[in-house]
């Protein structure tokens, strides 16, 4: 420990996996290739930490065929058939372990795990040849400083996920015992220590969760009765404000004096302020001697024009429409001309004009007899 | 002659704005003074980058040109303060020819081309009128353009009343800010080309919320509302006579800030200018976020970075908004008919304007009269004689909304429609076509008298 340079930057996890090295170092009489296998693993792991480093920026190719889990796999299995073919694993390692990344890199938590469990295992199994403790304990004293300076240290969510992750290992370990069998073939994406929730608050959130989907709907529901309730009182309250009792209004027919009053040629204003209307005779319209009741309303947006007697014309102050005398649009944006009212000979002889219905030019409508008399 | 074109009033308001221009200049002449070669201490900051414009200050010729305008605008405020017994004889006013020159030119074509060409001199000459010099030169003209016509009866009419004052203000507030934009905008251009670091990270404006900024919007708020209350109660709101809804006054203009919708109006159908239109004016302003994806002029003013986003909102802006503002308050008159700044309001002015459907042209030219359906005809054949009637508009108008689109998509806008995808592309190029729907139907009207491209009364589907 003391030759640690910084103490104050080893994680907990660098601690462990230090410690862990030393005590598997000390059991060992580990055969001569172990150092030398525990090493390659040992190097290997600082790339792939390094690798899957990179491999979180999305550009970066995953060459590597490695990663955390397939080394420890090698890594225990080599631990385990350590006795059968060590040198073949010792000769095999190292050209991997050697591309390229120096041993300062930092590493995560697993993977120095991972070393540590290796060397452990293989310090049990191993025929004994020419042990090196120091040598991997040189290594490990080696890595730890680097490991330490360089100062990125694993979250605590990484390390909680290789806690789990050791915990479950064994049975993974057990079940391929030769490391051969399980050779590093695909380049798995980097796993991403991300929220394994602890199980406990989970089943809590699930139990509150399932009791909300309960209520939460009834709720829902209450309230879209209640918005459609309220909203329907309101429509039909609005439709009675539609129908009132008494309607303060002059009526819709009324009577305008005698057809003579209105001399051919001439636009009669008078009812205009009072009734909304311009009592027309002219025979401008398809050659017609009639006289109409034109509504004082522009078909362009509902303002009211005025008649220009020197221009014969109705002109609107809105937007400039020009309607001809028989309420014919010729300019501005009118698009429709005026509308006629219905308009009759009453039994008395007087004209009657009924507002209430209305005939427009477009639809033909004018051709209607209840549009217009005919002098 | 109507209306009494002078009053001794008239002349003493006009003293007291001669004055102030002559303030203003006494004030711009100090500040070139203090800049002046003299005594330039390379004041850098606050006024921007007159440094670059005054490279070593301004010399001791344009101070003395500007005291003299000065003393000029201070004798000419005498000559109307010390008044005149006859008004009529005051001879410091707009002289005839200008005006009746003025007048002639007045139509509404030849006012919304020359709004667009001056909106594409702005454009193109804005190196020259960031300038300091040259915008205060501008400022003055257009305040001595105000002084003198204010001289003239009719144009004190439309001027004067009470309502138009904010938008006689607002011309002079929407001048400034687009000289600021561009100021700023080529200033930054060109740090950006030379390579240098822009104006905002440099010089920012960084201050304080508390005190500096609270205490600034508190100042502004107490001016402000001191302006208004003595602005509400200085020019009181003109009251009309009586509503009526039998009797529409003439001429009946909306609140200032609608009036270029309701120029719309007398292009488009009531449904087109005063509900697709507004509306796709506001939904297409809240768009532009997700339609932008330029990332660059993000927080600085630029221009060369964004020259397709600001020339869109600045035609849609100022020809099409404010030029149809300015159209609606001084040059609409009774009837809406079209009336010179000088000209008197005559209700009985005679325009003609008689406008006709692209059917009705069509059928003319066929030499036929349009298909009419026989009477007591089904709601299904009255339809199909009237899709026959309009077939020429609505083929005009499918093709301007769905052909134009793709068409722009593989010729001027390639660049865009690649880097936009599918569906951000066509709603950029359908905004696009509504805004420049208002401009077309203007020319077709002005040129061919075209009422509707697509006339369908019976429906209430005018377009
Ligand atoms: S309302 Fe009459 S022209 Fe627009």
């Amino acid at each position: 420990m003391a030759e640690i340079p910084d103490r104050k930057n080893m994680t907990t996890a660098d601690i462990l996996a230090f410690c862990r090295a030393e005590v598997a170092s000390a059991q060992s009489s580990a055969p001569e290739a172990e150092p030398a296998a525990e090493a390659s693993a040992d190097e290997e792991a600082w790339e792939v930490a390094e690798e899957s480093a990179q491999a979180e920026a999305p550009a970066a190719p995953a060459k590597k065929p490695t990663s955390t889990k397939d080394i420890l796999a090698a890594a225990r299995a080599s631990a385990a058939g350590g006795g059968d073919k060590p040198a073949e694993k010792a000769s095999a390692k190292p050209p991997t372990a050697k591309k390229g990344a120096p041993a300062a890199k930092p590493t995560s938590t697993k993977d120095i795990l991972a070393a540590a469990r290796a060397s452990a295992a293989g310090g049990g199994d191993a025929p004994a040849a020419a042990a090196k403790p120091a040598a991997a304990k040189k290594k490990q004293q080696a890595a730890a400083p680097a490991a330490a300076g360089s100062g990125e240290k694993p979250s605590v969510k990484e390390m909680l996920a290789a806690f789990r992750e050791e915990r479950s290992a064994p049975a993974v370990a057990e079940d391929v015992p030769e490391g051969e069998k399980r050779p590093p073939k695909m380049p798995v994406p980097p796993r991403k220590p991300k929220k394994k929730p602890l199980p406990e608050p989970v089943a809590q959130d699930r139990r509150a969760f399932l009791a909300a989907l309960l209520v939460i709907p009834s709720a829902f529901a209450a309230a879209w009765v209640m918005l459609a309730t309220t909203t329907a009182a309101w429509g039909l309250a609005l439709l009675r404000f539609a129908l009132p009792n008494v309607l303060v209004e002059p009526p819709s027919k009324f009577k305008i004096g005698p057809p003579g009053d209105y001399d051919f040629g001439t636009v009669s204003t008078k009812w205009k302020a009072e009734r909304g209307i311009w009592v027309v005779h002219t025979d401008r319209y398809k050659g017609k001697n009639v006289i109409v009741a034109l509504s004082t309303v522009c078909t362009h947006l509902g303002c009211t024009p005025n008649w220009l007697e020197g221009e014969q014309k109705f002109k609107c102050p809105c937007h400039g429409s020009g309607f001809y005398v028989d309420g014919i649009n010729f300019e501005g944006p009118a698009p429709r001309p005026l509308e006629r009212h219905g308009i009759a000979v009453a039994a008395d002889g007087m004209l009657e004009v009924d507002k209430s219905i209305k005939f427009q030019e477009e639809m033909g409508q004018w051709e209607d007899a209840k549009s217009y008399v005919e002098v | 002659m109507h209306g009494q074109d002078l009053t001794s009033e008239v002349i003493f308001g006009l003293g007291w704005l001669y004055l102030l221009l002559a303030v203003m200049n006494g004030i711009w002449t100090y500040r070139a003074y203090m800049a002046g070669p003299a005594r330039h201490d390379h004041e850098s900051g606050e006024k921007g980058h007159e440094g670059e414009h005054w490279e070593d200050g301004p010399s001791l010729a344009y101070t003395t040109v500007w005291s003299i305008i000065s003393m000029g605008y201070f004798l000419v405020a005498v000559a109307h303060f010390s008044g005149t017994s006859d008004p009529e004889a005051f001879l410091i006013r707009m002289p005839e020819f200008v005006k009746s020159a003025v007048d002639r030119l007045a139509d509404p074509a030849l006012y919304f081309a020359g709004s667009i060409i001056a909106f594409v001199l702005v454009v193109v000459l804005r190196r020259y009128l960031i300038n300091p010099t040259t915008a205060w030169v501008l400022l003055n003209i257009s305040v001595v353009f105000m002084a003198l016509s204010m001289t003239d009866y009719d144009f004190r009419q439309i001027v004067g009343k009470p309502d138009n004052v904010p938008i006689v203000s607002m011309l002079f507030i929407v001048g400034y800010f687009t000289w600021l934009y561009f100021r700023r905008a080529v200033d930054n251009d060109d740090r950006i080309a030379a390579g240098k670091s822009l104006y905002e990270q440099e010089d920012n404006d960084k201050v304080l919320v508390w005190p500096d900024l609270v205490y600034t919007e508190l100042i502004c708020m107490v001016a402000l509302t001191a302006l208004l209350v003595v602005w509400g109660i200085v020019l009181q709101a003109p009251l009309e006579e009586p509503a009526s809804a039998v009797k529409t006054p003439n001429p009946s203009k909306a609140p200032w800030y609608f009036l270029g919708l309701q120029e719309m109006l007398v292009y488009y159908d009531p449904w087109m200018a005063g509900v697709v239109l507004p509306s796709i004016i506001l939904v297409g302003l809240m768009a532009l976020p997700y339609i932008d994806f330029n990332k660059r002029g993000n927080g600085y003013y630029s221009f060369n970075e964004r020259k397709f986003a600001v020339l869109t909102f600045m035609f849609g802006f100022l020809p099409l908004w404010i030029g149809l503002i300015i159209l609606g308050t001084f040059l609409r008159g009774p009837n809406w008919n079209f009336f010179g700044i000088y000209e008197p309001w005559d209700p009985h002015k005679l325009e003609v304007l008689n406008n006709v459907n692209l059917s009705e042209m069509f059928w003319e030219k066929m030499g036929r009269t349009p298909p009419v359906a026989p009477s007591g005809s089904g709601a299904g054949t009255q339809f199909l004689y009237i899709m026959l009637r309009e077939w020429l508009g609505l083929v005009l108008v499918l093709a301007y909304l769905v052909i134009l689109p793709p068409l722009l998509a593989v010729t001027i806008f390639r660049k865009f429609f690649a880097r936009m995808g599918f569906i951000r592309f066509f709603v950029l190029a359908n905004l696009l076509l509504f805004m420049a729907c208002l401009p077309i139907k203007m020319l077709l009207r002005w040129s061919f008298n075209l009422k509707y491209i697509v006339a369908i009364p019976e429906y209430f589907f005018n377009i």
